[in-house]
């Protein structure tokens, strides 16, 4: 696991949901989604995926169903309504977060203290 | 079919601990990686390899689906509530001189070890880090605590002579806790 990784580890259920939202996909495509939309920086071991796509689907956030590809059963995933009020609640949520703290760590004057 | 036998080898440890639907849905993923490195021109058994390193080694894929396991959670959470139950059946057992109760040694004796094997079982599935096979122990220990609760209400409704008011938290109590744990049982034998 690359070190970014480490420091997905709060934050992988709203990333996984993220995936999910223009439309179904499989584990290893979910995999991908996440390795490529952060440029590489969140690769993670594929099989480390698949267990928290399970705990997301026993929350109700996604649902999945099977298909044959190639003579092989496949699961994809897509979000459900539940899944998708998270997401968006998720997303508020780190924005608030993210602009709080980029306002922290911009450079600027500290007010001065009496 | 995989594709190559490391790979077939890979899913195969993994399929000596996780549930057949499971292991189908990582074969499907680690053989689209296996694929997708075939399809950037890497030989075979350099492809397999590269495969599996990006897969992660069982050890890791099964921490991570134990740590989640559906049984284990069970048991983390009936062993967290034992203690409330204790706290209710105590003194309800107490105040209502239980020891006089007509039940014979031979049932107090089944009751006790059935306790002790019910403990047993789910600290054994709660503590499990790496077999996911152990966390299926919480359905055991599950199926156990039902009786013991069925018994317990069998023998305040049969054998007691008179209700004492610590019975009215405890009998819905374990009430509730039949009907949650018989939902959950399923979940915790097929995923």
């Amino acid at each position: 696991m690359k070190a970014e990784a480490q420091a997905l580890k709060g934050h992988l259920d709203v990333l996984l949901l993220a995936t999910l939202e223009d439309g179904p996909r499989h584990g290893y495509a979910i995999k991908e989604a996440l390795r490529e939309g952060s440029g590489g920086r969140f690769d993670l071991p594929t099989g480390t995926v698949y267990p928290a796509l399970h705990r997301l689907e026993r929350a109700r956030l996604i649902t999945g169903s099977w298909s044959t590809v190639d003579g092989r059963r496949r699961r994809s995933y897509r979000l459900t309504a539940k899944g998708s009020r998270q997401l968006a609640a998720d997303r508020g949520s780190w924005r608030e977060f993210a602009a709080a703290v980029t306002a922290l760590l911009e450079r600027r004057p500290w007010p001065a203290t009496p | 079919m995989a594709g190559h036998a490391l790979i077939e080898a890979h899913l195969a440890v993994l399929a000596r601990h996780l549930p057949p639907d499971t292991v189908d849905e990582l074969a499907d993923g680690l053989t689209e990686t296996y694929r997708r490195h075939r399809d950037d021109g890497v030989d075979p058994d350099a492809a397999a390899r590269a495969a599996i390193a990006e897969f992660g080694h069982p050890e890791v894929i099964l921490a991570s689906f134990t740590r989640q396991a559906p049984g284990r959670r069970a048991a983390l959470a009936l062993l967290g509530t034992g203690p409330l139950f204790a706290a209710c059946w105590g003194p309800s057992l107490i105040l209502g001189r239980a020891w006089t109760w007509p039940i014979s040694p031979t049932a107090t004796a089944v009751f006790a070890l059935l306790l002790l094997a019910v403990v047993a079982s789910l600290i054994t599935a709660a503590t499990s880090h790496h077999d996911y096979r152990r966390t299926r122990l919480a359905a055991a220990g599950g199926a156990g605590l039902v009786l013991l609760d069925a018994a317990a209400l069998a023998a305040v409704a049969l054998a007691a002579p008179v209700w004492v008011w610590p019975m009215a938290l405890a009998v819905p109590a374990s009430l509730a806790r039949i009907g949650l744990t018989l939902r959950s049982l399923p979940t915790i034998v097929t995923r």
